[in-house]
């Protein structure tokens, strides 16, 4: 244990670039590189409207390129209410594959995710219907599990340095019946200069990628398809490579619609540890 | 006495060196970029100050694989990009070898950096000379 304990230690300091894309909700079709692991935090804050109770509803995600074409991640998430409680919310096991070997003008990368969540769930991670239930009290909404299989298609495509990217969602969760339900989210993003600088500057253009996100919930096979009485959110994004290894990230998101917070408040930092699995096997005796 | 441990250290460094050096590095006969990406041409080319980026871009993206000095590290299968066999290949063919990858090969694409940090990356390449030369 101490073994493993002081080889975490020693990981943190292997260092590594991340040119993390901004978008919190959206996918774009860049994959982990294979062997390494991306640590990330993130939190969603709701601002709430009369009635609602403001949250921040932290999560973290452990990504891992296990190969060139498939990143699989694992989620785990929690949430604090104002006046209320703080609650762990669940898991999530995320798997994405590309099933196309070079770059192409649209690139598909096929998402499946299971959730093990409950409905005090807050994190927005996607929307496919009005959003959480920000009214209930967090003892009323955590004993009401969620098991769910969510699939995704990402369309992603490069445009003169420009990233443009479309999510269609669809989700079923087996601990109701709730038929299947449906979203979408697309991104848009560029970096602010393209050329890197011949120095190691932290604070200059190229260290920023800037863009817009907009996504929202499209229905379900029992309410019916389509955009009503559903919510929707535009929200730009902003990410800043503050290191070699780390960056950050920051999105305020606007609701279009009555349903849902009015406001949500992004934050998330991510740090990427090199070769991990490598480092790992060769720790444990294994072929590198 | 000490002397001789410094001679075998060195020679010890040396071995491991040379050891890590990928000079068997045989290219993927199925990893062709098509003939209009291999015409393409470096709009660096006349901006030579310019791999002063690329060398950065290097450090951050590639060593990990391709070592500091870029003759790729037998453990990763990776090239030694200092070998002719990569050095006669046409800015183009290595600008499509970046963006792409060979993700079967565990090379990984680089798309997501932006068209002229590519670029970059392609006239640093150009200046990577195997040690001495």
């Amino acid at each position: 244990m101490n073994k493993l304990f002081l080889a975490l230690l020693l990981l943190a300091a292997v260092p590594g670039f991340a040119q993390e894309s901004p978008y919190f909700v959206t996918y774009d079709h860049h994959l982990e590189e294979p062997g390494n692991l991306e640590i990330e935090t993130y939190t969603t804050s709701g601002i709430p409207r009369a009635g609602q109770n403001a949250f921040v509803a932290p999560y973290m995600e452990l990504e891992y390129g296990v190969t060139g074409r498939w990143t699989s991640e694992l989620y785990l998430e929690g949430q604090g209410t104002v006046g209320d409680s703080a609650v762990f919310t669940g898991w999530r096991l995320e798997n994405r594959f590309r099933p196309m070997k070079r770059e192409h003008f649209i690139n598909p990368v096929l998402y499946v995710e299971y959730e093990d969540i409950n409905e005090a769930s807050k994190i927005l991670k996607e929307i496919e219907d009005g959003g959480p239930d920000v009214s209930s009290r967090n003892s009323e909404l955590q004993p009401v599990k969620d098991h769910e299989l969510e699939v995704k298609l990402i369309l992603s495509s490069t445009v003169h340095d420009w990233n443009i990217a479309g999510n269609f969602i669809t989700a079923k969760n087996f601990s109701r019946d709730e038929g299947y339900e449906f979203g979408y989210a697309f991104g848009i993003a560029r970096p602010l200069a393209t050329l890197a600088s011949g120095n190691a500057c932290r604070f200059c253009r190229e260290n920023f990628i800037a863009g817009i996100e907009i996504y929202g919930g499209l229905g379900s096979t029992v309410d019916g398809f389509g955009p009503h009485d559903t919510a929707h959110y535009v929200a730009p994004v902003v990410s800043w490579q503050m290191s070699d290894n780390g960056s950050l990230r920051f999105s305020p998101g606007i609701a279009l619609t009555g349903q849902g917070s009015p406001v949500l408040l992004r934050f998330g930092y991510s740090y990427e540890i090199r070769g991990f699995g490598s480092r790992l096997a060769r720790l444990f005796g294994g072929k590198p | 006495m000490i002397w001789r441990w410094f001679l075998a250290a060195t020679l010890a460094g040396a071995t491991v060196a040379v050891a890590a050096q990928n000079t068997s590095y045989e290219q993927d006969r199925g990893w062709q970029a098509p003939a209009e990406a291999a015409a393409r041409t470096n709009p660096l080319a006349r901006k030579p100050e310019a791999a002063a980026g690329g060398e950065k871009l290097f450090k951050r993206n590639c060593v990990e694989c391709h070592g500091e000095d870029g003759s790729g590290l037998v453990k990763k299968r990776a090239a030694d990009l200092q070998l002719p066999l990569v050095q006669q290949q046409s800015d183009g063919v290595l600008f499509w070898k970046i963006t792409n990858g060979n993700t079967d090969r565990g090379m990984p694409s680089f798309s997501r950096l932006p068209e002229l940090q590519r670029w970059q990356l392609v006239l640093y390449l150009r200046t990577l000379k195997p040690a001495g030369k």
